[in-house]
């Protein structure tokens, strides 16, 4: 077995768990203008559902997508709401609500579910590739073929569906979607609702991929403002790519130069590309 | 624009100095207070850099990168810190120098994210470089700062809190200096104008990126500056604890809740929500206290929504 | 939208009120009594908040003992926490804070080296004994502070476990994976030292960044530099997924050992089947106490199950025996009649000799615990088996079991 075979499935299933915590952030982010910084915690808070959902109710993890993607309804929706009667300075503004939000809401965690670290302890069968002398998770697999659809999914909704060109315009310029006669408000509140849709679904990714803990938020809303802005406000596919990249990168960088250089190795890939493409991975320019 | 009215800002500074000397037994207001004029000081020193429309979330590179060159000389050459701390802030500036270079074609939200990925590169070098920082490990017995003799005074700045008090109001005050006259100089207006639409001003002849870069120069040494102090307050530096995230994050916090008064702004924040925090929350709420300071935050935003919109550009721009 | 005019002037003036009354009302004491106040500070909150509530319920367990008996010399215990949220600057805040307003005649708690430092000069500089529950590094108790005093030494790790690697593992080569902390990057470098004297070397030797999920490449290096033994100088949460990763692909090792993390039921609760075999080290557990006290630690447990609903474990076991040690000056001082003040606490520690279920608490000149030593444990069919020191073992090593 090549060596670069475990490491770059590594890259790809890692990479793909960036992608799929950074798809959430990066669409309310493009469509509604606002900087979730509480998006680590709303993952966190999924992820909990769907331990308590294992634990208690012996609910199947495949069970446990749906369910706790649905569930997240229940807060961004409310929270777009919220959002919408903040004054001006929109942008900034929501920013901080949305960090007071986060420091709530990992409180409550610390206080329903304590500090310790809970772990879904799930047995994943190991798959072998007839051809190669190598075998891989299937987890890993699912994380790659998730991140596949669901990019696809989103892809497909923002280019093929009437909604998905409205979402698209607005992103794109806000004002000159709102004078075409788009009501803004209402592709942000989609945009909450999609967002919501995908944060619930990362949730228990992240449980499985990791573990529980309440502080854990802060790294998951990291991951999803360096994988959003990698890629460029508002292009989805960039979204895969860039996770991609950054997973594939990091998990070269450990194998090559240690584990001690991976972080370094991130952000100087980061900044070569912001140095060369201002704005992001994106082929062409949004204006 | 709008000027702080002279008479509670007056008031509030007057109020600053004059009450250790009412209260002279408060230690403990006194550390707390000592460190808020620190943290306000780091939040000015953003603030400088935000005039020219840039929202910085790297400034803790500038922190850290002050707080360790000053740490390395008085480490290795026992030199006082009153000599390494200025010094030591040089080293921030010099990092700002990559910065300006590197960033001059990024505005908006890719420099903040540019920024928040450079603060790595100092982090990850300091953490690493075991041989001359000790890497993960810190500097620890660092020296306190020293006594000073102030015209037959003796002041012993490290042990006396008071005194310590009084060094660190005063350090915040000239960064408060500074920023009034960045903004009422001429300079300043150049920086608005950065600020407010940089293709008009081009076509005024502002130098744009010139300009950026000398306020990301003096943003920077004022950074730097309070990480040495903060360094030498403590006695130890850690690559973890003053490259931290938190400390980039917090001028914007300070900043946005602080309100629109541009220079008093960052102040008011400072001193509103840390010693809120240190003397009123935790004590209170040793479990809960984060969910509390959470809900001051939000309900706040929306009874004082006035944040630092005069920072942003207005006219909107695709990033 | 409205646009609210923003008018700086009131709002100045209120704020300036405002911190004029706080200041006022901050400057306080906290109600005085005949009650004796014991200051507790820790990572409540936060990544190591696990940790620090652990050593907090240790703290508050012993607290609570001690007032179902009648308190201190018949004065009653009153414990302040106070959240450090793991910044030095918030830790010396609280520290002043419960010094000058709450008046406490101790200090106690910490985990995080860092954090135990500043505090620790704090405890100086006011004359405030100060017994640190979970600080390692050797470079505080350099300079004498007789106010300082701590219940664990990251010697009591290191020899056991070095000892442990040379006679009973008998292996060669090792690789070693450490969080980038200082606490652990000491511990990594004192056990390759160690092993290095022992003729053991370390063929790998990574540092990573707490928080990271993923250890799949690293451990692909190990069998490339052909190591025998893996030693994780990671936490918990670590530990966690490096098990559930070399479940995944086995690379042949002869054992993997971790001292912090492993040593916990409820990491083997959490781990399952994936923790048979493992090696941990841990200063105390249920059914592993120091000879002498199993009577004590039996109550212990029952005690701490009734209040808590949950087991105690090695970490809380450390801020309960910290607790321990300043209530016991405390008592020592009272009982004389004399006040507790600062120095007098200070040298009634200095004198302690207990025999707690933790360890034998005695400090040296320097305020370390002369005592203090891990012992190794091995997971076998769910349970911690002590399997070194032999004087203190369970049982046998199972090396089959240990392989990974």
């Amino acid at each position: 077995m090549w060596v670069g075979t475990p490491i770059i499935f590594s890259g790809l299933a890692l990479g793909s768990f960036y992608a799929l915590m950074a798809l959430g952030f990066s669409l309310i982010l493009s469509v509604a203008r606002v900087f979730n910084l509480a998006h680590g915690e709303m993952i966190l808070l999924s992820g909990y559902l769907a331990f308590v959902l294992w634990q208690f109710f012996q609910a199947p993890f495949f069970w446990l997508l749906p369910i706790c993607s649905l569930a997240l309804l229940a807060l961004t929706l409310p929270l777009h709401y919220l959002l919408r009667r903040l004054p001006e300075p929109y942008g900034l503004n929501s920013l901080m609500v949305t960090l007071g939000l986060a420091l709530l809401l990992q409180s409550l965690l610390l206080a329903w579910f304590s500090a310790d670290y809970r772990l879904m302890r799930l047995d994943w069968p190991a798959v072998a590739i007839p051809g190669l002398d190598f075998s891989f998770l299937s987890f890993q697999g699912l994380l790659i073929i998730l991140a596949l659809a669901v990019t696809a999914g989103v892809h497909l909704v923002l280019q093929r569906t009437f909604l998905g060109k409205a979402l698209r315009a607005t992103i794109q310029d806000r004002e000159a979607a709102q004078v075409a006669g788009i009501n803004v408000n209402q592709m942000g509140l989609v945009a909450f609702g999609l967002g919501g849709l995908l944060i619930g679904l990362a949730g228990p990714l992240f449980a499985q991929n990791m573990y529980l803990y309440p502080a854990a938020g802060t790294e998951a809303t990291m991951i999803a403002i360096v994988v959003t802005i990698f890629a460029g406000l508002g292009r989805t596919r960039n979204i895969l790519l860039g996770g991609w990249l950054l997973g594939l990168t990091q998990s070269v960088a450990v194998f090559t130069m240690g584990s001690k250089w991976r972080e370094l190795v991130s952000a100087a890939l980061l900044l070569l590309l912001l140095y060369f493409r201002p704005e992001g991975l994106s082929l062409k320019k949004e204006r | 624009m709008r000027f702080p009215k002279p008479l509670p800002a007056a008031a509030g500074v007057l109020l600053l100095v004059l009450w250790p000397l009412i209260f002279p037994d408060a230690a403990h207001i006194q550390q707390v207070l000592g460190i808020t004029c620190l943290y306000a000081t780091l939040a000015l020193a953003w603030n400088l850099y935000a005039l020219t429309g840039a929202i910085s979330l790297g400034h803790a590179a500038f922190f850290g990168l002050g707080a360790y060159a000053s740490a390395l000389l008085n480490h290795y050459y026992h030199w006082s810190p009153l000599l390494t701390i200025p010094l030591g802030a040089l080293a921030a500036v010099v990092f700002a120098v990559f910065w300006a270079m590197g960033f001059r074609r990024l505005r908006g939200v890719y420099l903040g994210l540019a920024s928040l990925a450079a603060l790595e590169i100092p982090k990850t070098i300091v953490d690493n470089w075991d041989r001359f920082t000790y890497g993960s490990m810190g500097i620890m017995g660092l020296d306190r700062l020293p006594s000073a003799t102030l015209g037959g005074l003796q002041v012993d700045l490290g042990m006396d809190l008071q005194a310590q008090y009084y060094l660190l109001l005063g350090i915040m005050l000239l960064a408060v200096l500074l920023n009034l006259k960045s903004i009422r100089s001429r300079w300043g207006w150049t920086l608005r104008a950065i600020r407010e639409n940089e293709t008009a001003a081009a076509a005024l002849g502002i130098a744009s990126n010139r300009e950026r870069a000398k306020a990301l120069l003096l943003s920077s040494y004022l950074a730097g500056l309070a990480g040495a102090l903060y360094a030498h307050i403590l006695g130890l530096v850690e690559p973890g604890l003053v490259f931290n995230l938190h400390l980039s994050v917090l001028p914007l916090v300070f900043c946005i809740f602080g309100g629109s008064t541009k220079v008093w702004g960052p102040v008011l924040g400072a001193f509103i929500l840390y010693p809120l925090e240190q003397l009123c929350l935790l004590p209170l709420f040793p479990m809960g206290h984060s969910a509390v300071y959470g809900l001051v935050i939000i309900l706040t935003i929306f009874f004082f929504p006035q944040g630092i919109a005069a920072w942003l550009p207005r006219a909107p721009k695709s990033a | 939208m409205q646009r609210i005019r923003s008018r700086p002037g009131p709002r100045a003036r209120l704020t300036v009120w405002l911190l004029a009354a706080l200041l006022c009302w901050a400057n306080q004491p906290l109600s005085a009594a005949q009650e004796i106040r014991l200051g507790e500070i820790d990572p409540l909150s936060g990544p190591l908040a696990k940790h620090g509530q652990e050593i907090h319920q240790g703290i508050l367990y012993a607290v609570e003992e001690a007032n179902a008996r009648g308190g201190v010399a018949g004065h009653p215990v009153k414990l302040l926490s106070r959240d450090d949220q793991s910044k030095p600057d918030v830790a010396v805040n609280q520290a002043q804070d419960l010094i000058f307003r709450g008046k406490v005649a101790g200090l106690v708690g910490g985990y995080v080296d860092s954090l135990v430092g500043p505090i620790s000069q704090q405890a100086a500089r006011h004359r405030v004994p100060y017994v640190a529950s979970a600080s390692l590094q050797q470079a505080f108790t350099g300079n004498k502070n007789p106010f300082f005093f701590r219940v664990s030494c990251l010697e009591g790790i290191v020899q056991p476990l070095c000892q442990f690697l040379s006679q009973t593992l008998k292996t060669k080569r090792v690789a070693l994976l450490h969080a980038a902390t200082p606490g652990a990057t000491e511990f990594s470098d004192l056990v390759q030292a160690d092993l290095h004297r022992r003729d053991i070397a370390t063929v790998l030797q990574e540092k990573f960044r707490p928080g990271w999920p993923d250890f799949s490449v690293f451990l692909l290096k190990v069998p490339a530099a052909r190591a025998e033994t893996l030693i994780s100088g990671g936490f918990y949460g670590d530990n966690l997924i490096l098990v559930r990763q070399l479940r995944q692909r086995p690379l042949g090792l002869k054992a993997f050992i971790a001292p912090w993390g492993v040593a916990y039921q409820s990491f083997i609760d959490e781990v399952g089947q994936a923790g048979e075999g493992l090696f941990g080290a841990c200063a105390w557990s249920p059914g592993i106490t120091q000879p002498g006290t199993e009577k004590e630690s039996q109550e212990l447990v029952a005690g701490f199950r009734k209040k808590f609903g949950k087991d105690p474990n090695t970490t809380t076991m450390h801020g309960y025996t910290s607790a321990r040690a300043l209530l016991a000056a405390l008592e020592t001082v009272l009982q004389e009649g004399a006040k507790p003040t600062g120095e007098a606490v200070s040298r009634a520690l200095a004198k302690l000799d207990l025999n707690l279920p933790m360890e034998r608490l005695a400090f040296d000149a320097h305020g370390d615990p002369r005592h203090y030593q891990q012992v190794i444990v091995q997971i076998q069919k769910q349970r911690l088996v002590v399997v070194y020191p032999p004087e203190r073992a369970t049982g046998q090593v199972d090396f089959s079991l240990a392989a990974r």
